[in-house]
């Protein structure tokens, strides 16, 4: 699937991003020159050869600060995306197989997470939980699942009515060996894009929160922390927000580009209508006589 | 009249036809006449070129393929020379096409008595009364029960046999000379099947028309054709009347063809039989014969 | 009936009684009413009907995909009428009744190689080691006439007739007594007709019962000992091969043995066709 994906312009560009975006946020603070919390005496100082980004209103060096941040927003985000995955894809492969009950109450979840504004909810959550990186994480990834449930169920509904599943189960298949053999490899693909484009969305989120003060307490560098500061000193230093902005544009058009190139070479479509999961598990299929 | 003597309505003479896609011809030297009355029947697997003989025939061959040698006569003009305006003339009055999957030829969401009384007013020139009588009449004469409820129906509401039987009335609405059936009964149920191909029969005895019937079943094509083309691979393996290939095959696509028949069909439970006539279903006297005994 | 003088052991598939409905309340359509026939071992049956009949359905309630309303289906003295999924899978697993689709292309999984699609039922069954499992793959792709190479190909690789073939060899590889199949040949070209029907022929001879589904007798009446006949979910007519052949009783029988395509003669004038078709109508 990676070399398919490799194969195209936007797959290259994507991939190639990406990992230097990942890289950045495993050895972000080692390699940052400053220690990103140490204060200085130069204040909103300029680009110079010693602060390439400039520093900010306490003298931090900001090229460090964003360095440091890179772990939190990246790994933040793959962090959300993980969460949504398990809690997303897991139940939307069980609907088509669990019965009507469980397929209705996870529905009717599902409907109610989709209706939930994402930021409101997200604050609201850490406002009762505490503020810290993991009550964020786990509300954000929940918020998110649902783009993982309606992919999964979606997926696996078109295969569980296939005939060749019939023919496993008149093999005398079990439902996990159904799912393990047949449903997986089909529901991989459109679930790689979705996983692609849960991070960029997380990436958003966490950005937001982090922007907006949730998750990262003050001293402690995140990308969105640091445009959130530097945009109360535009007055001082009115360029200086585009050096937090670009890197967290291009991460989520890079992964936003991965998505699109993995729904690309698989064929299948990630983008799924609310409509196919809605739909109720249909009555099976009779009289094809 | 003899129909042995009657002038040839349709002469396929060495017929080939390319297609760049191919280094050798798609079809290879097809050649028949079809005299007025008379069935000639077209028998092959997909892809041995007999859809692209009747598309050749109509003129109507696909992108990019194109005849490439030999001709094919239609009332004697090569239809090569025929421009789309001569096209429009004819079809319909002169030559008229069925085919298999005849939901596909017909407009979902208008009622399928319109879409024929509608061929009937562009090219029969009746007026929208006249049309609609007449319509409801073709339809009768393809025995479609219940014409008048038939009419105001829409595609979905027909079964296969009824939609195929909708075709028929429309392709013989303009009374045309030459009807060429491809794979009609092909998705149909057997008991359906054989109305359908009664139907042609009967169409054939009562107004003349003469058949071009393709199928890639040799017992279809067996109980109404006079003479039978086989066809493999785009080439004419063996073309001669009804019984002789039915009961002298020389090539062995044909012998397997017949072989497959005798052996595993219920040819080999009505075997006890007298001297058959292949060709015509209403004389079927050792058949009818073995049932009146029964009952 | 003489045969239910027939010893039990004898008899592989019973099906008494059987009623089908779908759907519920208001829209519940009864779609099989009181189906009763067996088979016997190393028997072959021809099940025919129209589209719409019931065929399909009743071959779906024998293998327990449909749940009848009513009656009783006994495989191999086992009442499986009230089985449980358990119960189900591991007389599945068993492989001893198996049903083979009529479109082979949707019933083969489309991301699994073909060897992989071969394995599938013996796997599940887990009482031959790898090796032997493969060894038995190639036995059956031997006797269904296709080359080792095709294993490592994709359905969508394969001609419509190798893939036939490969939904047979699916169903060889558990040694089942009882073969349902739905449409065996309809869909192949002439080769592939002759080559599948002389295969089963050679089951046959090897004692494997079979059960074929078709809405064309002369595509099965070669392969077949007996033929039941249903129409609009009711069996019709049952008797022996020849017998129905030469001797249709119900008035839909003539007409289904009057229509089918021959070479030669059909069993019926058309005179008597149209009259069977108006009866039938008005019925």
């Amino acid at each position: 699937m990676l070399s398919r994906v490799l194969k195209l312009r936007s797959g290259r560009i994507s991939v190639g991003l990406l990992s230097v975006i990942l890289l950045l946020a495993i050895l972000g603070p080692h390699i940052a020159p400053y220690d990103p919390l140490a204060k200085s005496d130069l204040v909103f100082g300029g680009s110079s050869g010693a602060h390439w980004f400039g520093t900010d209103y306490l003298g931090r060096d900001l090229l460090s600060r964003l360095l440091a941040g890179a772990t939190i927003s990246v790994l933040g985000s793959v962090e959300v995306a993980i969460i949504a995955l398990v809690a997303g894809a897991v139940p939307g492969v069980l609907s088509v197989y669990l019965g009507r009950t469980f397929e209705w109450l996870s529905l009717r979840l599902i409907d109610t997470l989709i209706a939930l504004p994402f930021l409101v909810f997200a604050v609201a959550i850490t406002a009762l939980l505490g503020n810290g990186i993991p009550q964020a994480m786990f509300t954000v990834g929940f918020l998110v699942a649902p783009m993982f449930y309606r992919v999964t169920r979606a997926a696996t509904l078109s295969v569980a009515q296939s005939q060749y599943v019939e023919a496993a189960v008149l093999a005398g298949a079990s439902v996990g060996w159904v799912v393990r053999k047949h449903v997986l490899l089909k529901v991989l693909p459109p679930m790689t894009a979705t996983l692609a484009n849960a991070m960029g969305t997380g990436f958003i989120v966490v950005a937001s929160l982090t922007f907006l003060g949730i998750g990262v307490q003050p001293p402690d560098p995140s990308w969105g922390g640091v445009l959130a500061s530097d945009l109360n000193y535009l007055a001082y230093r009115p360029w200086a927000p585009l050096y937090a902005i670009v890197p967290i544009l291009l991460t989520v058009w890079a992964f936003n580009l991965l998505a699109d190139a993995i729904r690309d070479v698989s064929g299948a479509s990630g983008r799924v209508l609310l409509a196919d999961v809605a739909r109720p598990l249909p009555k099976r299929k009779v009289g094809a006589a | 009249m003899n129909p042995d003597e009657a002038p040839a309505l349709l002469t396929v003479d060495d017929l080939r036809i390319s297609w760049p896609g191919s280094a050798t011809d798609v079809v290879r030297g097809v050649s028949f006449q079809l005299r007025r009355g008379r069935v000639v029947g077209i028998v092959g697997e997909s892809g041995s070129g007999k859809t692209l003989t009747c598309r050749a025939i109509l003129g109507t061959l696909p992108d990019r393929f194109s005849i490439s040698g030999g001709h094919v006569d239609l009332l004697g003009r090569d239809v090569t020379t025929l421009t789309p305006k001569d096209w429009r003339a004819l079809r319909g009055s002169v030559i008229a096409a069925v085919f298999q999957d005849p939901a596909s030829y017909l407009n979902p969401s208008i009622r399928v008595g319109k879409q024929v009384a509608e061929i009937l007013r562009v090219k029969g020139g009746l007026s929208r009364r006249a049309a609609k009588a007449r319509a409801i009449e073709l339809f009768r004469d393809v025995a479609l029960r219940n014409p008048e409820l038939v009419y105001a129906q829409y595609p979905h509401q027909l079964s296969g046999g009824m939609l195929q039987r909708v075709l028929i009335a429309s392709a013989v609405a303009l009374n045309p000379q030459v009807l060429i059936a491809d794979e009609v009964t092909t998705a149909l149920d057997v008991t359906v099947q054989s109305a359908v191909l009664d139907l042609l029969n009967d169409l054939r005895l009562r107004i003349g028309l003469s058949l071009v019937v393709v199928s890639h079943d040799l017992a279809v094509v067996a109980q109404l054709c006079d003479e039978i083309l086989v066809l493999r691979d785009g080439e004419v393996v063996e073309h001669g009347p009804t019984e002789q290939i039915l009961f002298a095959p020389t090539h062995e696509y044909t012998k397997l063809l017949v072989g497959e028949h005798e052996r595993y069909g219920l040819e080999r439970y009505l075997a006890a039989a007298d001297e058959p006539d292949g060709s015509d279903l209403d004389t079927l006297q050792a058949g009818a014969e073995e049932t009146d005994r029964v009952s | 009936m003489s045969r239910n003088d027939a010893p039990a052991q004898d008899r592989l598939l019973q099906v008494e009684g059987l009623d089908v409905h779908y759907g519920r309340r208001t829209h519940r359509t009864q779609v099989l009413w009181d189906t009763t026939f067996e088979v016997r071992r190393g028997e072959s049956v021809g099940l025919i009907g129209e589209t719409g009949s019931g065929k399909t359905t009743l071959a779906r309630a024998i293998v327990g995909l449909v749940r009848p309303s009513a009656g009783r289906v006994v495989v191999d003295g086992k009442d499986v009428t009230a089985f449980t999924g358990r119960q189900w899978r591991a007389l599945r697993r068993d492989g001893s009744v198996q049903y083979v689709f009529q479109d082979p292309l949707r019933s083969l999984d489309p991301e699994l190689t073909i060897r992989a699609t071969l394995r599938e039922p013996l796997q599940l069954q887990r009482r031959l080691s790898a090796d032997a499992i493969d060894e038995r793959i190639a036995e059956q792709l031997e006797l269904v006439r296709l080359e080792p190479e095709l294993l490592d190909r994709y359905p969508s690789e394969l001609s419509g007739g190798q893939r036939q073939r490969i939904l047979l060899a699916r169903a060889l590889v558990t040694d089942p007594a009882l073969l349902i199949m739905d449409e065996p040949v309809s869909a192949l070209d002439a080769a592939n007709r002759v080559l599948v029907l002389t295969l089963l022929n050679r089951l046959r001879d090897r004692g494997v019962s079979m059960l074929f589904i078709s809405h064309d007798l002369g595509s099965v009446a070669g392969v077949t000992d007996r033929v039941l006949v249903l129409y609009r979910g009711e069996l019709v007519e049952t008797g022996s091969t020849a017998d129905v052949v030469r001797r249709p009783r119900h008035p839909y029988a003539r007409l289904l043995i009057g229509s089918a395509p021959t070479l030669t003669t059909g069993a019926v004038n058309r005179a008597e066709r149209d009259e069977l078709r108006r009866l039938l109508d008005g019925g």
